[in-house]
């Protein structure tokens, strides 16, 4: 009897992580990557100059709790807090600096689409301090919602945050500083 | 106990929460500044609830704490002495005293007396009936309460109610409260009446909460308007006048009106500018214009013809008392929500509901929503921070989005008199003079409570009826 290959890939595959063969599996601490989720309210500025279209460019300065949903190694939330330049057009450049209870904080570069509602973007973890020096990883979402009222206040809600994290080669040995 | 003694003990109490919340381990998920400034706050709150500190002293003491500290940069603390609306309560505090000072007041508190005034409790009713009806022009309910103030001042002092120990009781410190917390129900009735309700609406499109203009009266009329055929009758039971009958009050206010003969020159000078202060107010919104520069331009065209003097604000004390504690506890509530604290005690309360059958977390979630403007220093504020929170924690739980969503939202505006400094609008009257910092706590507190009932034991089964 002849098996066809897509049910002969899912069968072996079966196997394997019953044996504990699946790729990767035997290797976590290799790998290291640990999985998160998380929600992120933010409230703050948007400075805008007109531009030749539609949308005005703007400096946006937001902040707001980080809440770690699901996942390990980050703890249970953060104060997040961002600087980006939104071109008006299509993209957002900016940093983002998460804080903890202790002080320990993890940085990361932001580039996304336009701030708006159901807009995307994605985040590069760059490094930290503390508990988190050498931490790399990276995590992307789609804002919920951004409300921006007229005194230039500007608030949204990024929901179903996914991303994944490890501690890089020059967080071997220590590190924190 | 001694009275000085008591006041001791209250700050040695207060002082020790404040430590004892400062030297707490930080709770995982904020930052060391969010954390201290959150013991600041409780602490400036508590003083002023226990009667440890007047709230300027408490405020003053707060601002120069938080910065020696290192918790706030000067910056972020003197924010607010610059904020567009607290400007414009200082401004509106100095045009009602000019309505009272020109004779206008008095003209108009006799025109209201003259149709409503058989009773102290008429003259209530009226003012809640009268902001009712121009709610729906009023975007801003600060603004709208420069327009009440006058009125109810004017009624008081028509009535021989002044702002003294001697005759604050006789009827105006009942209808001050009445001006206060009338703003609580008319701006829930109306989309249009307060800036938090639209931010609401656009905010809860995104989990399928929609309203317009006819469904938010449809859903808001039934609790809403139960709620303001008591409440001036319960503020009236709980705190009564010291002049309740008056059925030889309109005869005389009629009286009186033919006596003062046409209106002045200062009058009609004051009362132009007023009219289209209170027009460009509620044109705002269509105009662009901002409410704050219409305040100030009223009142250079009141200063420039001499109908306001250099020495009638040099007597306004009370206005730069207001204006420094309110600024202070908005900028401290400010930075408390920046520093994401309002959005981590929102989240975490709703990871803790999980589980729970929908309707016991939709008492909660309201309950919860309404107990954390104790936090706050404006309901648009608290709308940005934890409407969208509240709702989607709601959604997860079952909770039909729409009920939950105009729950929360009415809440808003039911909320404003929990504490003085509950919302902007309030700090007219709490700078009147007629009231003390405790039957502000006290009567806020007991409005909050009555709106609230009425909307979780009248309003929610009407929600369920029309907002599903």
């Amino acid at each position: 009897m002849r098996l066809r290959p897509a049910l002969r890939g899912v069968l072996l595959a079966s196997a394997a992580s019953l044996l504990g063969l699946r790729a990767g599996a035997g290797q976590p601490a290799a790998e290291g990557w640990r999985p998160f989720t998380a929600t992120w309210t933010l409230s703050g500025q948007r400075s805008v100059l007109a531009t030749e279209g539609e949308r005005p460019a703007s400096i946006v300065s937001l902040s707001g709790p980080l809440t770690i949903t699901g996942g390990e190694g980050l703890g249970r939330g953060f104060l997040g807090q961002v600087i980006g330049f939104d071109d008006g057009a299509v993209l957002l450049v900016g940093r983002a600096v998460f804080s903890d209870e202790h002080g320990d904080r993890i940085f990361c570069t932001l580039k996304a689409e336009s701030i708006g509602t159901g807009r995307r973007a994605a985040a590069t973890v760059t490094g930290g301090t503390g508990r988190y020096a050498g931490l790399e990883g990276s995590f992307s979402f789609a804002w919920q919602y951004v409300v921006d009222t007229d005194g230039g206040e500007v608030t949204g809600r990024a929901m179903n945050i996914e991303g994944r994290t490890r501690q890089g080669p020059s967080a071997k040995g220590g590190g924190n500083p | 106990m001694t009275p000085g003694a008591k006041t001791l003990l209250a700050r040695v109490g207060v002082l020790a929460l404040g430590a004892a919340i400062w030297f707490c381990p930080v709770p995982e998920g904020l930052t060391p500044p969010a954390w201290h400034l959150f013991a600041i706050f409780a602490a400036t709150i508590a003083s002023v609830i226990v009667g440890a500190f007047p709230i300027l002293t408490a405020s003053v003491l707060a601002l120069g704490i938080s910065v020696l500290s290192g918790v706030l940069t000067p910056a972020k603390a003197y924010a607010g002495f610059s904020n567009g609306t607290i400007l414009l309560i200082v401004v509106a505090f100095l045009v009602a005293r000019a309505i009272v000072k020109c004779g206008l007041g008095q003209r108009l508190g006799h025109l209201v007396v003259s149709l409503f005034g058989r009773s102290t409790l008429g003259l209530g009713y009226s003012i809640f009936l009268l902001d009712a009806v121009i709610a729906p022009a009023f975007p801003s309910d600060t603004a709208r309460s420069g327009v009440l103030y006058p009125l109810a001042l004017s009624l008081a002092e028509g009535g021989g109610s002044k702002a003294d120990e001697a005759t604050r009781k006789k009827m105006g410190a009942y209808l001050m409260f009445c001006a206060m917390a009338t703003l609580s129900l008319s701006s829930a009735l109306w989309l249009t009446a307060m800036a938090g309700n639209p931010l609401g609406l656009e905010i809860g499109r995104t989990v399928g909460f929609k309203g317009s203009f006819g469904s938010w009266l449809l859903a808001s009329s039934v609790p809403t308007l139960c709620a303001l055929a008591v409440l001036p009758l319960l503020l009236y039971k709980i705190f009564p006048p010291e002049v309740k009958k008056t059925p030889e009050a309109p005869a005389a206010a009629r009286k009186a009106l033919a006596a003062m003969g046409p209106l002045s020159v200062e009058e009609r000078i004051v009362a132009a500018t007023f009219v289209v202060m209170v027009l460009l107010w509620a044109l705002a919104g269509t105009l662009k214009i901002d409410l704050t520069a219409v305040a100030f331009a009223g009142l250079g065209v009141l200063l420039a013809s001499g109908a306001l003097t250099l020495k009638d604000i040099g007597q306004q004390g009370d206005v730069l008392a207001t204006f420094m504690w309110f600024a202070i506890l908005y900028t401290l509530s400010g930075q408390l929500n920046a520093l994401g604290f309002m959005g981590f005690l929102g989240q975490r309360l709703g990871g803790a509901l999980g589980g729970l059958p929908w309707l016991a977390a939709y008492v909660i979630l309201v309950l919860a929503y309404v107990v954390l403007h104790y936090l706050f220093v404006s309901q648009t504020a608290h709308v940005l921070a934890l409407f969208g929170v509240f709702l989607g924690v709601g959604a997860q739980l079952g909770v039909p989005v729409p009920v939950l969503g105009f729950a929360l939202l009415f809440s808003t505006c039911y909320f404003s008199t929990i504490t003085p400094q509950a919302s902007s609008a309030n700090v007219l009257v709490v700078g009147s003079g007629y009231l003390t910092q405790g039957e502000l706590y006290r009567l806020g507190t007991i409005t909050t409570v009555f709106n609230v009932l009425v909307l979780l034991i009248v309003g929610t089964p009407w929600l369920l009826l029309v907002a599903r």
